[in-house]
């Protein structure tokens, strides 16, 4: 009796053993809090909606983002989590993209889902699932493989903006290196080039194809 | 010495314990509609070594070994198979979206070229699931050109 109660201790032990690292990891990514988006919400507005054809003030709650308006703050904590790890990336700090990548996770959890069309969902689910991949391999990935998934990540967070617009002005560029020598392109928040894809070894690779706003 | 004695039986009987533990099982003799092989008109050289390389773990039908019934093993296997499936799951190829399918792809080259997949502890036993350069060669050339069509 007593030996059996051993055995179920140890394997319970086993069992827990295995998956304390992934639980982990998972309520790091976690941390649903839905009156952040909300609140960037209200306060980006006031600082940076300055195109009065937008007409977004009015009825905010209901509004639907509408990608023809491209003045949209709800995208914002995204994009901000998106350059943390771009600027990361250019200082050659795995840590910083790490803490990107984790940053993201947190506003895609954040962001409201209710506000898009039905026409903008699907699309949106395909960004959300591949972008969340890529963050959570650029969370626990070395420096070279961070690299690989933000140049995934870049196509998402651009596909994005497509697609729900953004009320930041940014600067696409392109390495035309990067991509194992097919290019890639990444988003900034200036002019200059900083290189993401090789850091420090060709910070100045690449030039701006494209403003947002 | 006397410690010895204590921990020797008791380690046993965990062993024989553990056995009882059942474990789910990666098998199914259906091929799905949306496996890679019904996605894409692959290559039959190309297939093969998917499967024998790479299937085990990243489909929805592992060839196990003999030993896989013996715990702590199928624990191991278990949880390597459930994280590959998560990672790249050929049986499921089909459904994913074309955004997905293009960044795997690009995934699964670069991670035959920087010889990280198939893993070394699997090739080690499945030693016909090794790739020679020459295979990754192929593997290689053939999967970045069908994500350049996509």
């Amino acid at each position: 009796m007593k030996k059996s109660i051993y055995v179920l201790a140890l394997s319970a032990l086993f069992f827990t053993a295995c998956k304390t690292d992934k639980k982990q990891a998972e309520s790091n990514s976690m941390q649903p809090s839905e009156m952040n988006m909300k609140e960037a919400d209200d306060h980006d507005h006031g600082d940076h909606d300055h195109d009065a054809t937008m007409g977004e003030d009015s009825s905010k709650e209901e509004r639907n983002i509408d990608a023809t308006t491209q003045k949209n703050s709800a995208t914002s904590a995204i994009i901000d989590s998106y350059l943390q790890i771009k600027n990361a990336l250019v200082e050659d700090s795995k840590e910083g993209a790490a803490k990107g990548g984790t940053m993201m996770l947190t506003a895609f959890t954040d962001f409201d889902m209710s506000q898009l069309n039905e026409s903008q969902h699907k699309e949106y689910m395909e960004i959300l699932e591949d972008a969340k991949e890529q963050a959570e391999h650029i969370v626990k990935s070395p420096i070279d493989h961070q690299r690989e998934h933000f140049e995934n990540l870049s196509v998402d967070v651009n596909d994005l903006i497509a697609l729900l617009g953004t009320d930041k002005t940014l600067y696409q560029s392109k390495c035309p290196m990067a991509g194992e020598g097919k290019g890639a392109i990444w988003l900034s928040e200036y002019k200059e080039i900083k290189n993401p894809f090789f850091g420090s070894k060709m910070i100045s690779c690449g030039s701006v194809e494209k403003q947002i706003n | 010495m006397k410690l010895l004695k204590k921990i020797v039986p008791f380690l046993l009987v965990v062993f024989v314990g553990i056995q009882f533990i059942p474990t789910k099982r990666n098998q199914s003799t259906e091929v799905l509609e949306t496996d890679f092989s019904k996605t894409f008109s692959v290559p039959a050289n190309i297939q093969n070594m998917f499967e024998k390389s790479c299937y085990d773990c990243h489909s929805n039908n592992t060839n196990y070994p003999w030993y896989n019934k013996i715990q702590p093993i199928s624990w191991l296997l278990e949880n390597h198979i459930k994280e590959g499936k998560k990672e790249f799951n050929f049986s499921e190829f089909g459904a994913y979206s074309k955004r997905k399918q293009k960044n795997k792809l690009k995934s699964l080259a670069s991670q035959i070229r920087d010889n990280e997949m198939p893993m070394e502890s699997y090739t080690l036993i499945h030693s016909d699931a090794k790739l020679s350069d020459s295979d990754k060669e192929q593997i290689i050339v053939w999967v970045n050109k069908l994500r350049d069509s996509l």
